[in-house]
Parts: structure tokens; C-alpha cells; sequence
């Protein structure tokens, strides 16, 4: 087991890197999309996994970072690379102001609010306020991915950007869990009041969560506009946020398991694609038997070297 | 002035169906604190069900005692299957995580909704019309029978959830299990046939709340439940979630909210606003109209 662990990044990380050489073009898409969801799913991962803060609405981050690169892109002629600053920067922001009055709410009321921040942001971009979301059909026909005069289209290259956004997900997700920050939201997790009287200040901590996930789950956003060349509404539903909140939670909160969720939540619908219509029925059921079997998670997230027996049993974010 | 009342009127028929359906969100969080999120699939499947019971059961007969069979006996297969979620989706996760149990919910919500979808279809079927198409004219307000039927059946219903939880001996066990589910069980109080019975009222009164969406609407899709859940369940948190008055409140509420939106600004920001109204009284009041301020455990 112990040298399965040791080997599986550095395999995981080869295989990715020469996998859009060995498949296809559509199972190149079907790779994109994996790595541009695993990369929001690791961004809730942050808010809800590592902080403990139940966000039911991180799809609104993603699609305020994909719909800033689509409007700048399609309506104010800006290259795909010059929005990235913004499309992390505007989700990053508005994550501080929309956390910034509700971070101290309970659990589940909470969870109502984000998907109550989902749902409006859905609603106004589909009335297609201030007239530049193109409401409901969403806004197509973006620029394909350009570098200094570099002309990226291909599909191969896509998915490199993709793949590094999922590195660079990666790299900040580890240092943020050995760093000051990453213990604090720990221990925020685990128990607000006794981080509180350690002196964490927990607000502060919750709204940098807030910023963090939402900046990242926008930079994903980018690539998903590239990817599609297209945003509409519908991709960013409260329900999308439903299954990244899912996914976070079955997986454990740990980055294989949130990996092996976004593959069977994603990519096993295009193997099995004759299934299509029992899809949701099946990964109903299978979220259901997932919880009961293993209530922390397929892979539950380990932190730091605490011995373990002196981890509370059924603590889990609650 | 006509606008206003016509408005009134049709929130508050919306706002019964909000409250019977809000009703089986907070007597579930009340004991469980659990947010039952298939409980709006539950209230979709109770409109098929009952179409299914139309056209197969009571053969498309629409007197009186046929509707009341159709009500009945939808209740009835909700009740039943409200047992059942609890005993497969809910009762092993009891001691577990909170967030496993809102994920097992969220997985029973995708089986149900997906579950109506492969046995009746994913296109919108039509609701019979039970209810003759009665209408009164106050001077440019119109009101219908079904509207009066809605309301009134709602009240008779609410009123009388009330007195059963306020004054009768199970109604206490009730209100002990959702103040403290141990002491209860020191007491001598079933725990587990208490939370049987709430998923037995809850269901039966959300499946009468989807039958009146059905007759109310009319078309019901399969994803319906998704929709109408959320507003009762904002509904049942703008009252005071646990809180079986605040969540008769909190529907009158957001019915009369809904409607006056839909009369003055337009429906295509109803839920926009109905969302700004929920965020803004969790700012003002985190728990709501009628909660109390319960100090976190420690």
C-alpha cells in the first residue's frame, strides 16, 4: 500500500501528460472536461473539504470566471490570455464580498445561501442584465487560445493549459495544507469554538477559503470557456454546484478521492454512453450506498501526522 | 388596487402550497437536523402518482369521491415511500457526518426525480382537471374554485397539524425528540417510530401539496421537484426551520412575496428576489422569523 502512495502522483502525472497523444479527439474533449471539473472540484475542495463551510455554490464562481473571459474576450476584443488575471481576480472578489456578510451562519443555512447566490447568478445572466451575458443562449464564438502570436488551437494544447491549471490547482492545495493558513482552516474545521480560543481569527480564515476556491474555480472557468468556445447558463446551474459538492464529500476530501470522483461523475457517463437517461438514477443510488459504507468518504483526507488515535471519530466538518 | 388584490389572492394560494410542503422540510430538520432534499421530488412524484391513480385507479372519474380517493390514496403511497427514504437513505447515517447525510439526501433526491423520469417520461405531462373551472368576478379580481379549495383545505390541514403536535401525547413526543433526541429517548419515547411518523405526516402533506400543484398549474415535469422544494424549504428557513408555525408563516410569506413580484416586476426575477429576500433576513435574523437563538453545542 505504502508504495502504491509513493508512485501514484508521479504515475498519475506521466499518464495525464501523454494521454491527449494517445487518444482520439473526442476522448481528448472528454479529458479536457475531466481535468477543467477536477480542477473546480478541488477548488470547493478548499471551501467545503478543507475549511468545513458547506458552499452548495461554487458553479457560480466557475461561471463568473468563464463568463468574465467570454464578455471580454467576445465583446471588448481582449486575447484569452490578457482575461485570466480578471477571471480570477473578479470571482476572487466577489467570493470575499458575497462570503464577506455570511461566513458566521450556521451549516445549513449557509448551504441555502450559496445556492441562493447560485440561483440569482443564474437568473440574471440569463435576463441578460446590462445586455452583455447574451442571456439565455449564453455568448459563442470565442477567440481560441493565442500566445505573444503563438496560435494555440489545437485541442492537444488546450488540454496542456488545462493540465497546468490542474498542477498549479495542485501545487497550491499543498502548500496551502503545510501552511499557516492551511492549519487554521484545519483546525477551523474541526472545531471553530477551540480555534476561536486558540486565537484563529476565523472569519478572516473562512473569507480567504471564500477567495481562494472562488479565484480558482474561475481560472477553471477559463479554460472551460476556451475549451467550449462557448458560455451559456445552464453549465453553471445550482445543480453543477450540487454535483461538485457531492463529489468533494464521496471522495473524501482528499485529491485522489476528489479525482476518482470527478472521473465517475464525468468521464464514466461518456464510456457508458447507452446508459445516458440512468445516469442520475444510478449515481443517486451510488452517492446513497457511497455515504453509508464509508460516512468519511471513499479516500477520507488525512492532515498532517497525528497519530490516530487521537482523532475524534465522526467530526467531520460538523 | 386590482393588481394588488388579484395578486393577494393567487399568493396566497401559492403560498398554502409553499407551506404544506414547507411543513414536511421542518419537522424533518426539526428532529433530524437533517435538510430532507428529497422532499421536493417526493411532493413531484405525489402529482404523478396521483395522474397514475386518475387514469388507471378511479378511471378518470372527477366526483367528489373520486378526487378524495386520488388525495388518499396518494397520500398514502407517499407516506409509504417517506418511510422507506428514511429507512434506507437516512436512518444508518443517523450517527454519521452531517455532510454524509446531505449527500445520501441529495442522492435520494437524483433517484426519485430521475426515477419519475423513467417511468413516466422526461416531457411534461398535463394534470386532469379535477376541480370544475369555476370562476368569480369581484369587480376585475378573479377568483377560482381551485384557488378557495387550496386554501382552504391548506388552513384545515395546517390548523390541524397544530393542534395534534401542541395537544395531544404523541404531538409532545414530537416536540421532546426535536428539543433533545436522548433525553426523549430517556424518557421512554421510540425515537426511531417518531421519525417514521414525521416522514409519515411530512410526505402524506407533500404529497396533497403536489396534487395541488398539479391541479393549480396543471403541466408537472419530472425536475419540478427541485424548483417547488426550494421555495418551500426558503420558506420553511424564513419562518424559523423546526419551527412548524414559521414554516406555515414563512409560505404565506413567500407566496404573497412571489406574487406581488410576479405582479410588479416581472417572473422572470422571481427567484432572483426570492433568493435577495432569503439572504437578507439570514443577515438580519440567522434564524429565522419564529426561530429561537439556540447557543452552539459545545
Amino acid at each position: 500500500m505504502k508504495t502504491i502512495q509513493r508512485f501514484a502522483y508521479p504515475i498519475f502525472f506521466a499518464v495525464m501528460a501523454i494521454l491527449p497523444h494517445v487518444l482520439d479527439s473526442r476522448w481528448q474533449a472528454v479529458a479536457i472536461t475531466f481535468l477543467i471539473f477536477a480542477v473546480v472540484a478541488l477548488s470547493q475542495d478548499i471551501i467545503l473539504g478543507k475549511c468545513g463551510m458547506f458552499n452548495m455554490g461554487q458553479a457560480l464562481f466557475f461561471g463568473l470566471g468563464a463568463y468574465t473571459t467570454a464578455i471580454l474576450n467576445n465583446q471588448y476584443g481582449w486575447s484569452i490570455i490578457a482575461t485570466i488575471p480578471l477571471a480570477i481576480l473578479i470571482p476572487a472578489v466577489c467570493g470575499v464580498l458575497l462570503a464577506g456578510p455570511i461566513v458566521h451562519l450556521r451549516g445549513d443555512y449557509l448551504l441555502v445561501t450559496t445556492i441562493g447566490f447560485n440561483i440569482v447568478f443564474v437568473q440574471v445572466v440569463q435576463n441578460n442584465l446590462g445586455g452583455i451575458t447574451g442571456g439565455p443562449n449564453g455568448i459563442f464564438g470565442l477567440d481560441s487560445l493565442s500566445f505573444y502570436g503563438i496560435d494555440l488551437t489545437s485541442q492537444v494544447s488546450v488540454y496542456y493549459f488545462a493540465f497546468a491549471v490542474l498542477l498549479l490547482t495542485l501545487g497550491i492545495m499543498r502548500n496551502l495544507a503545510g501552511s499557516k493558513a492551511g492549519r487554521a482552516m484545519h483546525y477551523l474545521r474541526e472545531d471553530q469554538l477551540a480555534a476561536e480560543s486558540i486565537g484563529i481569527n476565523t472569519r478572516i480564515y473562512k473569507i480567504f477559503a471564500f477567495a481562494l476556491g472562488a479565484g480558482i474555480a474561475g481560472l477553471a472557468g477559463t479554460v472551460f470557456a476556451v475549451q467550449y468556445s462557448a458560455v451559456s447558463p445552464e453549465a453553471f446551474d445550482f445543480i453543477q454546484s450540487v454535483l461538485f459538492f457531492s463529489i468533494v464529500i464521496v471522495g473524501g476530501s482528499s485529491v485522489p478521492g476528489v479525482l476518482i470522483g470527478v472521473f465517475v461523475m464525468f468521464v464514466l457517463p461518456e464510456i457508458f454512453r447507452e446508459f445516458a437517461t440512468w445516469r442520475f438514477f444510478i449515481f443517486g443510488f451510488a452517492m446513497i450506498a457511497a455515504m453509508i459504507l464509508r460516512p468519511r468518504g471513499i479516500i477520507p483526507a488525512t492532515f498532517g501526522k497525528i497519530p490516530k488515535f487521537l482523532i475524534k471519530e465522526n467530526n467531520h466538518g460538523a | 388596487m386590482d393588481i394588488f388584490l388579484q395578486q393577494l389572492a393567487n399568493g396566497l394560494t401559492i403560498g398554502s402550497m409553499f407551506a404544506l410542503v414547507a411543513l414536511g422540510y421542518t419537522m424533518v430538520y426539526g428532529v433530524m437536523r437533517l435538510i430532507n432534499f428529497a422532499h421536493g421530488d417526493m411532493v413531484a412524484a405525489s402529482a404523478f402518482v396521483g395522474l397514475t391513480i386518475y387514469t388507471h385507479v378511479t378511471g378518470q372519474a372527477t366526483s367528489l369521491a373520486a378526487v378524495v380517493a386520488i388525495f388518499l390514496l396518494s397520500a398514502v403511497v407517499m407516506a409509504v415511500l417517506g418511510v422507506v427514504l428514511e429507512r434506507v437513505a437516512y436512518r444508518p447515517l443517523r450517527e454519521a457526518p452531517r455532510l454524509s447525510a446531505v449527500v445520501s439526501a441529495l442522492g435520494a433526491s437524483l433517484v426519485i426525480q430521475n426515477g419519475i423520469m423513467l417511468i413516466w417520461g422526461p416531457r411534461m405531462r398535463i394534470f386532469p382537471e379535477l376541480v370544475p373551472q369555476v370562476y368569480w368576478d369581484f369587480g376585475g379580481v378573479v377568483i377560482s374554485l381551485i384557488q378557495v379549495i387550496i386554501l382552504v383545505l391548506s388552513l384545515v390541514l395546517m390548523i390541524a397539524l397544530y393542534l395534534f403536535v401542541e395537544k395531544t401525547r404523541i404531538g409532545a413526543a414530537i416536540r421532546a425528540s426535536s428539543i433533545d433526541q436522548d433525553a426523549a429517548r430517556l424518557m421512554g419515547i421510540n425515537v426511531n417510530s417518531i421519525i417514521a411518523l414525521i416522514f409519515i405526516i411530512g410526505s402524506s402533506l407533500g404529497a396533497v401539496g403536489g396534487l395541488f400543484i398539479g391541479l393549480y398549474y396543471r403541466g408537472i415535469t419530472f425536475n419540478m421537484g427541485w424548483q417547488y422544494g426550494l421555495y418551500a424549504f426558503v420558506a420553511a428557513i424564513i419562518g424559523g426551520i423546526g419551527n412548524i408555525p414559521g414554516a406555515m408563516l414563512g409560505g404565506m410569506l413567500l407566496g404573497l412575496f412571489n406574487a406581488f413580484i410576479a405582479g410588479y416586476v416581472s417572473s422572470t426575477w422571481a427567484d432572483a428576489f426570492t433568493f435577495i429576500l432569503l439572504i437578507v433576513i439570514l443577515i438580519i435574523r440567522p434564524t429565522g422569523i419564529l426561530g429561537e437563538r439556540v447557543a452552539e453545542k459545545v
